[in-house]
């Protein structure tokens, strides 16, 4: 257990999942936006039209400084904020799929040399060659796909990992293949969305239609796909994820997934039969609306791993709940529940160590972050705020509390509580006087 | 709570999968590398605002390379910082996870900062030199590269001081979370880590002039110009670097008695060799540039073996709270450590594909044809990529099979 970060309001696992979903956008657009642009470069040099290479060119200096310098760095803030809000957590995966990552950065060296190439060298290599970089680039960018997405899902469905703590068991997993195809069809859409936005700039009439129209035809096919594959995810999640889906997921949320994503496969189904004019304003809407239906995407898969960071084993308050004698780890429940936390726990201010009458209170607040801070704010506004939840649950003495406390096992998506009685008493009185004077 | 009983309940139970020390030199390695294109980060967008500031024909051309260079230099410290970035968190878990949390909202302000001042980077590139936004925007740049480098300084510092972890945490008796306090630096550290960015730089010039020499379409004079500046300014600053690191080596825990360290010696003599090497290059009768390739090699030796004695300098701080890297569990994974290993090395022929169009693309005025042996060189590197995604697609699929239904 590290040193608890708090955010007001967001907590820090906010600020990891504003991070995050802003890199939906560089990253997705970086591993299918040279498929396009090499389709159409090679068109451009099979029927000689300049005026398409010119969108190309366009495309993928767009394609280096968005992806590049916001995706690659956006990708290194999710690490840090990851580090910052779950260190023990990123620490967990870390030791399992290094390698993993080590992998994914080949492909992001080649990556990165690639689209630099590709960009500056369109009049200093000869046309075979310059279409070859960016095969090799369109290639390396979808394989760090490829290999993300098994450590992304094994994050929600660590499978057969539990019992052999196999790198591959966890990583081919049984929601590995719906997700890369999901993640796969999407970015194709988004690939479109941004053509769409470039295109809007094109003098030429007839480059601009074209291209219009060859997004329009991709999006489409991507949207459509993407609904198959959605489908064909949601199925392939085990029961335990349907019932705190169930329990989680507000009708807002389930309007926010469906109906962007209706809304941009017309949009892309009308330039593909027509491929209109679109301006600069209403392309940067399009993918808007787009981002609006994978920003809900993301939160619901990020809801349905409550309550956990590492199912079936690691709460999402970084206390490891359950034995893993693959890997040689033992439960710090019954640890805790032995010693205490307040004592057992590296990151605990000394003078709270043992309980007494003269720091029950900071030590109640030291539990709540310990324990609640990970999913609640303690603020009366932001994230779930506890103050008002616990008012919600109109307890205002200490002993109801702490049989609250008892019962938290009962909710599909919150972790037990994990130390010994004391603690829980204090945590309780805490909460109780948290809810009548918010402090 | 003992620091040594910390640490330990801090180490993560899972343990690694393969022999630390293996992680230990691929961190150490790539370390080198990342610091290396820092360093040319920081030195060419310094030298980019500078010869706008100063003006003038050669001033210019020069400032109009360095903004190209920085976005490139930038672009690759930021992907080979990744790799450190992992294997640190693989051996040094408690300490890399103490002190950024320790230090959370500076650690989230990094990424922003580097966002701001890559992005400016590009805003200077593209304004013409007239232009105040311009000129502005490589200032900013350059400012936000020197916090960046130093939050990640203080960080780095922080976590060598375990035993004092705590005390940072407690303040009246209550834990402190919000995460805004810098609580340690070292001046002298980090100035080690600054001054090179001119040393690499001025090497990075000499480079520069002998690569391009054989283009007949750009300025010789200018060239030549560019090596005698490149040549100097290694020169000079690496002469500053051996002051500012001797700086640091006093500044040092005595006990720990750094300077007879055999790492540290190696590296301290490879460095002076270089600063007398470099002193030789400036009167080499075609100018500095004639050896440029050899000053880069020593240049590189040398980062390589200053990050090898920073790395022993870390093992003797952690080693205070009986702490060694190697004392990670081993839970032997070999399929995934052959993952690793044979995609990279299949990586680097891919990789080395790349960066040779790019070499002799740039040697050439106007169009390069590629040869027959690159094209299939080429060809051989996508036929690699589809070869490794038709084989982890395969394994996938019986893996898939294996498990389905247990
Ligand atoms: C894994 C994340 C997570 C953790 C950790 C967590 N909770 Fe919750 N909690 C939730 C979610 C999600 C809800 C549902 C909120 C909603 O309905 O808006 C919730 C609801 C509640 C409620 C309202 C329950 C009701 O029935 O109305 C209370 C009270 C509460 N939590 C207290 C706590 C306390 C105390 C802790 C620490 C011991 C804690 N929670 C830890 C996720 C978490």
């Amino acid at each position: 257990m590290y040193p608890v970060w708090e955010v007001p309001y967001l907590t820090a696992g906010g600020v990891l999942a504003l991070i995050a979903t802003f890199h939906m956008l560089p990253s997705h657009l970086a591993t299918s936006a040279m498929w396009l642009s090499v389709y159409l470069e090679g068109k451009a040099y099979r029927e000689e039209r300049p005026e398409l290479l010119e969108f190309v060119k366009k495309y993928s200096k767009f394609l280096l400084v968005f992806s590049y310098v916001f995706g690659s760095l956006s990708g290194v803030g999710i690490w840090f904020s990851a580090t910052v809000a779950a260190p023990r957590g990123i620490s967990g995966l870390i030791h399992n799929y290094v390698w993993g990552w080590a992998t994914e950065w080949v492909f992001f060296l080649i990556e990165v040399a690639g689209i630099f190439l590709y960009t500056y060298s369109f009049d200093k290599v000869d046309r075979r060659t310059h279409l070859t970089v960016g095969w090799v680039f369109a290639a390396a960018s979808w394989t760090t796909m490829v290999v993300i997405v098994g450590i992304l899902t094994f994050m929600l469905t660590p499978g057969r990992w539990l019992a052999t703590g196999g790198f591959f068991d966890g990583f081919f997993n049984q929601t590995y293949w719906p997700q890369l195809l999901l993640r796969t069809t999407a970015m194709f859409a988004l690939a479109a969305a941004f053509a769409v936005l470039v295109a809007a700039r094109l003098k030429d009439e007839r480059a601009r239609a074209e291209v219009v129209r060859a997004a329009g035809v991709t999006g489409l096919a991507g949207t459509l796909l993407g609904a198959a594959c959605f489908a064909w995810y949601h199925a392939s999640l085990p029961a335990a994820l349907h019932d705190v889906l169930d329990a989680l997921l507000t009708p807002a949320l389930g309007r926010w997934m469906l109906y962007p994503a209706l809304a941009v496969g017309l949009y892309f189904a009308v330039l593909a039969f027509k491929p209109l004019r679109v301006g600069t304003a209403a392309a940067l809407g399009a993918i808007v609306v787009l981002f609006a239906s994978v920003f809900a995407l993301e939160r619901a898969r990020e809801l349905i791993r409550k309550p956990y960071l590492m199912p079936g084993m690691m709460y999402s308050n970084q206390i490891i709940g359950a034995d893993l004698p693959a890997k040689g780890v033992g439960s710090d429940a019954g640890r805790f529940a032995r010693t205490g936390i307040l004592a057992a726990a590296p990151f605990v201010p000394e003078g709270l160590r043992t309980l007494g009458d003269s720091n029950r209170a900071e030590a109640g607040r030291m539990l709540a972050l310990l324990e609640c801070s990970a999913c609640h704010t303690l603020q009366e506004r932001g994230l779930r705020p506890l103050p008002r939840l616990v008012r919600g649950l109109g307890m205002d003495d200490p002993a109801a509390m702490t049989g609250f406390l008892d019962a938290l096992e009962g909710y599909p998506y919150m972790p037990p509580f994990v130390g010994n009685q004391a603690e829980k008493e204090a945590l309780a009185a805490y909460l109780v006087a948290l809810a009548r004077n918010g402090r | 709570m003992q620091t040594g009983t910390m640490l330990s309940l801090l180490q993560d139970p899972m343990g690694v999968p393969f022999y630390p020390a293996v992680f230990q030199a691929l961190m150490v390695l790539t370390f080198a590398l990342h610091i290396l294109f820092v360093n040319l980060s920081v030195g060419t967008t310094a030298l980019a605002v500078f010869g706008r500031l100063k003006g003038g024909e050669r001033w210019t051309a020069l400032s109009r390379g360095m903004g190209k260079s920085a976005a490139a230099c930038v672009s690759t410290a930021i992907l080979l910082g990744v790799a450190p970035l992992l294997f640190v968190q693989v051996i040094y878990d408690p300490f890399w996870y103490a002190s950024n949390t320790l230090s959370a909202a500076w650690v989230i302000a990094f990424v922003f900062v580097m966002m701001a001042g890559y992005g400016s980077t590009y805003v200077f590139t593209m304004r013409s030199e007239a232009d105040r936004l311009g000129l502005a925007a490589g200032v900013f740049s350059l400012a936000m590269f020197l916090t960046a480098g130093f939050t990640m300084h203080a960080l780095n510092f922080q976590m060598l001081q375990p035993e004092k972890w705590l005390g940072w945490y407690t303040q009246a008796g209550a834990a402190v979370t919000s995460g805004l306090v810098l609580h340690d630096f070292s001046l002298p550290r980090f100035l080690h880590f600054i001054v090179p960015a001119f040393a690499a730089t001025g090497v990075y010039l000499m480079l520069y002039a002998r690569y391009f020499e054989v283009r007949p379409d750009l300025d010789k004079e200018h060239l030549s110009w560019v090596g005698r500046l490149g040549g100097g300014l290694a020169f000079w600053t690496t002469g500053v670097q051996t002051l500012a690191g001797l700086g640091w080596l006093l500044s040092l825990p005595p006990e720990f008695r750094f300077y007879a360290h055999p790492v540290f010696m190696l590296a301290a003599v490879l460095g002076a060799s270089l600063l007398f090497f470099l002193y030789e290059a400036r009167r080499s009768p075609g100018g500095p540039q004639r050896l440029a390739w050899p000053a880069a090699g020593g240049l590189l030796a040398t980062v390589l073996a200053m990050a090898a004695a920073r790395e022993a300098l870390r093992g003797l701080y952690v080693g205070r709270s009986g702490f060694t890297a190697m004392s990670h569990r081993v839970n032997l994974d070999l399929a995934s450590t052959a993952l690793f290993f044979v995609t990279f090395a299949l990586g680097l022929v891919v990789l080395a594909w790349l960066l040779s169009v790019a070499y002799q693309a740039g040697r050439t005025a106007g169009r390069w044809e590629a040869g027959p042996r690159m094209r299939r060189w080429g060809w051989a590197s996508v036929g690699l990529l589809a070869a490794w995604l038709a084989v982890v697609a395969g394994l996938g699929v019986v893996v898939t099979l294996k498990n389905a239904g247990s």
